[in-house]
């Protein structure tokens, strides 16, 4: 099962990732397939007349984690939405009839709805580049290199097996092939105080 | 107003309003049967029945408008193991074709009473399973937490029994006023003069004053239902952290006072004026106006709470 790894200790947000894999899959305005997420959120606290804030704020770069999972290959009512042998979760063009099921169920917005074609579109973890002997766009483009891919297995001996912090989603739903690092401010999944500050640009 | 969705607020809506309707009709039939020839109750009740089957297919196309790419349609049924969509369309036509089969049977009295009874019979059940399945589309994903709940299969069921009842209604008064039109043209007095055809009236009469007033008790019953479930929903989404409360925003406002009207009127005031004037001798004009005005109110209602529904898809994650 193939997967993606995510250290949010050392993004800082600047979406290359996410121009990157615009690019190679030629993705129209408003499909993003890979998209960086800005959690910010914080307080004060008072200790006489001194006031300390204690803000955060931190990024989570997500694409499809070719769930272990896959509620959206569950829901699809024609099959369009399939998982191949290696885990990768993909759409079949001819079959897909475009009825967003599998928008409503993935917690993550990996599918998304292309008005042109009026199919579901979504990350493949590039394919065609794995085929090649390359690196998805997305991971060869960071310039922090905090984006892996890999066998699942190997990527949890690598980096251990954490897979959500806010504002990612609760991970027993679909059993995400994902590992992140966490940023030193990371909220647990669930319990967070901060909201998502650039719900326009995901 | 979320006209994105208005193709699945009709569809739904008016599929769950054909499905009561064949198992209002049922009722009727089977209690009607105690008291009544079968004839009598065919002559009330298959006019109602023809009018089903428009209902369910355009409920049926405007479905079709929810589907971005219908080159692709036939492949919805590829899913049926694991999609609860699939399982939908699947019942629908199902459901269409029983009604169908039963419709062109009774029609033509096309085998024995107790044949056709029994293909009524399944047809009804292919209708509930229809209505279940339909809800279970929305109450299995765990990621939509306005739609994860009891409220969806209640809320559901209630549109059921509310619109098919109703609907059943206004098609025995329609029926009534059609025939007595007929009547008229003809120079007769209504009841007067009796075709042959008509020799049963009175019982006709009766029959549907009875059945009028246990729709009206129906509708009071689970109109009443609603007015208390939906606060009982709302409490609990207002408990559901973050996303349960922007969930709740499409359940404020001008749409949610209109809404509450709207069954207060028609399944409340207009039902109760129903039951106390559904008599065998009432003069059917007045009696034809309030059921169908009761029916248009209800039906903006839900179509208006279908549309809040949608409305509160707020999905966790990002």
């Amino acid at each position: 099962m193939l997967g993606f790894h995510f250290d949010a200790s050392v993004c800082n947000g600047c979406k290359a990732c996410n121009m990157a894999c615009k690019d190679k899959h030629d993705l129209p305005v408003g499909i993003n397939w890979r998209r960086v997420v800005e959690y910010t959120g914080g307080s004060w606290s008072m200790s006489g007349n001194v006031a300390t804030p204690s803000v955060f704020s931190y990024y989570t770069s997500i694409a499809c984690n070719h769930c272990e999972n896959p509620v959206c290959v569950q829901v699809c009512p024609t099959t369009a939405m399939t998982q191949r042998e290696d885990g990768t979760v993909y759409v079949d063009d001819d079959k897909c009839v475009g009825c967003r099921y599998c928008e409503w169920a993935c917690p993550y917005s990996a599918p998304q709805f292309n008005a042109d074609t009026g199919h579901m579109t979504k990350c493949d973890l590039c394919a065609d580049y794995r085929d090649a002997g390359q690196d998805p766009a997305c991971v060869s483009a960071c310039p922090a290199r905090a984006l892996d891919w890999g066998p699942i297995e190997e990527l949890r001996a690598k980096y251990g097996s954490d897979n959500a912090f806010e504002p990612l989603p609760d991970p027993s739903i679909t059993l995400p092939n994902l590992t992140v690092t966490p940023h030193r401010d990371a909220q647990p999944s669930g319990l967070g105080t901060g909201h998502i500050a650039n719900p326009k640009e995901i | 107003m979320n006209l994105g969705e208005l193709p699945m607020i009709i569809f739904t809506v008016f599929a769950q309003m054909s499905v009561g309707a064949f198992i209002t009709l049922g009722v009727i039939q089977t209690v009607g049967s105690l008291r009544h020839k079968s004839a009598t109750i065919d002559r009330i009740a298959d006019p109602a029945l023809y009018a089903i089957g428009p209902t369910l297919v355009l409920g049926l196309i405007a479905s079709m408008f929810h589907m971005n790419d219908v080159f692709n349609v036939l492949n919805v049924f590829r899913g049926w193991e694991s999609s609860w969509l699939s399982r939908e369309i699947i019942f629908g036509m199902l459901f269409a074709g029983f009604g169908f089969l039963f419709a062109v049977m009774q029609w033509f009295k096309w085998g024995t009473p107790l044949l056709r009874r029994i293909v009524a019979g399944i047809t009804a059940l292919v209708g509930i399973g229809l209505v279940y399945v339909m809800s279970m589309i929305y109450y299995s994903l765990p990621t939509v937490p306005a739609w994860a709940t009891w409220y969806t299969p209640v809320s559901f069921a209630l549109t059921t029994i509310l619109l098919g009842s109703l609907a059943v209604g206004m098609a025995f008064v329609t029926t009534t006023m059609f025939r007595r039109h007929l009547l008229e043209r003809d120079g007769k007095f209504f009841g007067a003069k009796v075709a042959p055809e008509k020799a049963d009236h009175v019982q006709v009469n009766e029959l549907m004053a009875s059945s009028l007033r246990w729709i009206a008790v129906a509708v009071i019953a689970s109109g009443g239902a609603l007015l208390v479930l939906i606060p009982m929903y709302l409490t609990e989404l207002a408990g559901a952290g973050d996303v349960g409360v922007l969930s709740m925003v499409p359940y404020t406002g001008t749409t949610m006072f209109l809404r509450l009207a709207l069954i207060a009127a028609g399944a409340g005031l207009l039902a109760i004026f129903i039951y106390a004037f559904a008599k065998a001798r009432t003069n059917p004009r007045p009696l034809a106006i309030v059921v169908t005005l009761a029916f248009v109110l209800v039906l903006v209602g839900e179509m208006l709470g279908r549309a809040q529904f949608y409305e509160s898809m707020i999905r966790i994650g990002m």
